[in-house]
């Protein structure tokens, strides 16, 4: 039996590992090589790229722009998102499918087909243009392409559809007779969804958290259409270099800044909710 | 007046007839919750679904068509209604959307071929490591896209140089990164279906006296069977839809749709594109169609895929 699952695994794991050590390796290494220009690498082994990454403003202010979009998509989503995500886990079975369906085939259409969209709704002659113009509101446009703001809202649109279907099968798995023992003692309705609801979801609030935080972090068609070439986030930056300069090194190095950044905010993130949980428990 | 007031209690009596009889028998602070909720439901499906639907309405807007293309921009609601862009679509896009399409197939079956083995291998298995590696199996997603499509693109230029096989700008190399991400939403949608269902099921059909490879088709095939069609169909989404790995291993006459769009808003806008997408997007609504017909649409629900 043991030897039998080995057999299994072997041929998709050497064909997987392969992919996934082989490109790694060929592209990360080279961020250990000084660029010599035309797509040239050097050959003795050093930190440069690095040190340039990390020390240099104009890479360091594409991390924290990145990070900063990051959290505010996050955020947004989770104020959009949970309180959906609670309703629909709420309702009848029949119905629940039926908005669960329609967030389904919402992230069945591709990311670029909903920036075209975006794109056409904030145009200057836009419908959202063309009725601020009509009320009054506003006398020129408002421009959202080309803005933090358009990143956000494509990122969002994402992580919406995303958010709702994770959340609701964690508020699905809180048995609704804890919310009703709590309102029979007394809890109202928004005691009973801060002091049970929310407190409950929470390992699962954290855990999509992370991953559409990490998903915003590497986003790269939002960034550059409804950035439109003015928002720097790192893989706008790491596509640039590569583009325009032809810098592998560089780009290698800065693809390590950004995945080692990821990888330290998921793991600082892991770290201090368990820490948090124990605190609590330690104190009831 | 608390939020546990009847509302009909709170009316004078002559008023009682205009409300119908459910509504008065709800509490106040029910019917404020009941309007909330609707209030952010519609709020929230509109912002999700507007890009959607603006695509598809402006495909129909006529109202720059003397313009021929040239800076023309679509308006949404459409004016001058017309199914022009959709006869102009140039032969490349279609073209585009085919290569997209077969892209997606080819590696939403490989995903399935490498994914469906290693997560029966790695849920049935005993040996030890397996956290590791199935941890491993899901590393691709972890992986931001542009980091992905440029390391297969540095590895393909490696490749060429070292035995001189050409995947660079070549369809095989497209599928094959694409295989890459593929692979791991079977491997998690399989595997999630396979730790719900009990091993004894197997130990069962064995015992009576049925082969391995019986078992495995009678038995577990069945049983993962949701598992596999999901994690496919979100690895053919995924694929069909990406731009980024793509942006870096196509060339000249394999540019999959997503790509031909992409370049289209980043430099110069094309009016038939609304019109490609909105074919896309009824394409999608299909096939959503059929594989509720055919299967229920439920086993996307179900923890299928990694989002």
């Amino acid at each position: 039996m043991k030897a039998n699952w080995v057999v299994v695994l072997a041929p998709p794991f050497l064909v997987c590992m392969t992919l996934l050590f082989g490109t790694q390796y060929v592209f990360l290494q080279l961020g250990f090589f000084r660029d010599l220009g035309i797509g040239q690498v050097g050959t003795e082994l050093e930190l440069f790229n690095y040190i340039r990454a990390f020390t240099e403003p104009f890479f360091l202010n594409a991390l924290r722009l990145n990070f900063v979009l990051a959290v505010a998509v996050v955020a947004i989503t989770l104020i959009v998102a949970y309180p959906i995500a609670y309703i629909v886990a709420r309702m009848t079975p029949k119905w629940s499918i039926v908005f669960l369906t329609a967030m389904v085939v919402s992230s069945f259409v591709s990311i670029v087909i909903k920036v075209l969209g975006i794109i056409i709704i904030f145009g200057a002659d836009g419908p959202v243009n063309r009725f601020l113009r009509w009320t009054g509101i506003i006398e020129e446009q408002i421009l959202v392409i080309g803005t933090k703001s358009g990143v956000i809202m494509g990122l969002t649109h994402l992580g919406i559809a995303f958010m709702v279907m994770m959340l609701f099968s964690v508020i699905q798995s809180i048995p609704r007779s804890l919310e009703e023992a709590a309102e029979i003692h007394g809890a109202s309705r928004w005691r009973v969804f801060w002091r049970v609801v929310i407190p409950l979801s929470m390992p699962g609030v954290v855990s999509a958290s992370l991953l559409l935080f990490n998903i915003a972090m590497g986003a790269f068609v939002s960034a550059v259409l409804l950035g439109g070439g003015k928002v720097m986030t790192l893989p706008v930056v790491i596509q640039r270099t590569i583009l325009l300069y032809t810098e592998y090194g560089m780009a290698a190095a800065l693809s390590g800044m950004l995945m080692l950044f990821v990888f330290a905010v998921n793991i600082v993130s892991v770290v201090a909710v368990t820490r948090m949980r124990a605190a609590r428990f330690a104190v009831t | 007046m608390t939020g546990r007031q009847l509302i009909g209690a709170s009316l004078r009596p002559g008023m009682h007839a205009l409300l119908p009889e459910r509504l008065r028998r709800m509490h106040i602070g029910k019917l404020l919750r009941r309007l909330g909720s609707i209030f952010w439901m519609t709020l929230g499906y509109t912002f999700i679904f507007s890009p959607i639907i603006v695509v598809a309405g402006s495909s129909f807007d006529g109202s720059s068509l003397d313009l021929r293309g040239n800076s023309a921009f679509l308006n949404f609601p459409p004016e001058n209604f017309t199914f022009e862009w959709y006869t102009r679509i140039s032969s490349s896009l279609y073209q585009a959307l085919w290569i997209s399409f077969s892209m997606a197939s080819i590696a939403a079956a490989c995903g399935i071929v490498l994914g469906v083995p290693a997560a029966l291998a790695l849920i049935r298995g005993t040996f030890p490591g397996r956290i590791i590696l199935g941890t491993l199996f899901r590393a691709p997603l972890q992986i931001p896209f542009i980091v992905i499509g440029l390391a297969f693109l540095q590895a393909y230029y490696e490749v060429g140089a070292l035995i001189g096989l050409q995947l660079r700008a070549t369809f095989a190399g497209l599928v094959i990164g694409h295989v890459f991400v593929a692979t791991p939403y079977v491997v998690g949608s399989v595997g999630a279906v396979l730790q719900r269902f009990n091993v004894s099921l197997e130990e069962a059909a064995l015992s009576l006296g049925a082969s391995r490879w019986r078992t495995f088709k009678r038995v577990t095939l069945p049983i993962i069977m949701p598992g596999v069609l999901a994690g496919g169909i979100y690895a053919f989404l995924v694929s069909f839809g990406d731009v980024t790995i793509s942006l870096f291993l196509t060339g000249p006459n394999i540019n999959p749709l997503p790509v031909e769009i992409f370049f289209a808003l980043d430099r110069e806008f094309d009016p038939t594109i609304p019109a490609m997408a909105t074919i896309v997007i009824v394409g999608s609504g299909l096939l959503l169609y059929v594989i509720q017909r055919l299967v229920g649409i439920d086993i996307l629900l179900r923890g299928g895929g990694n989002g």
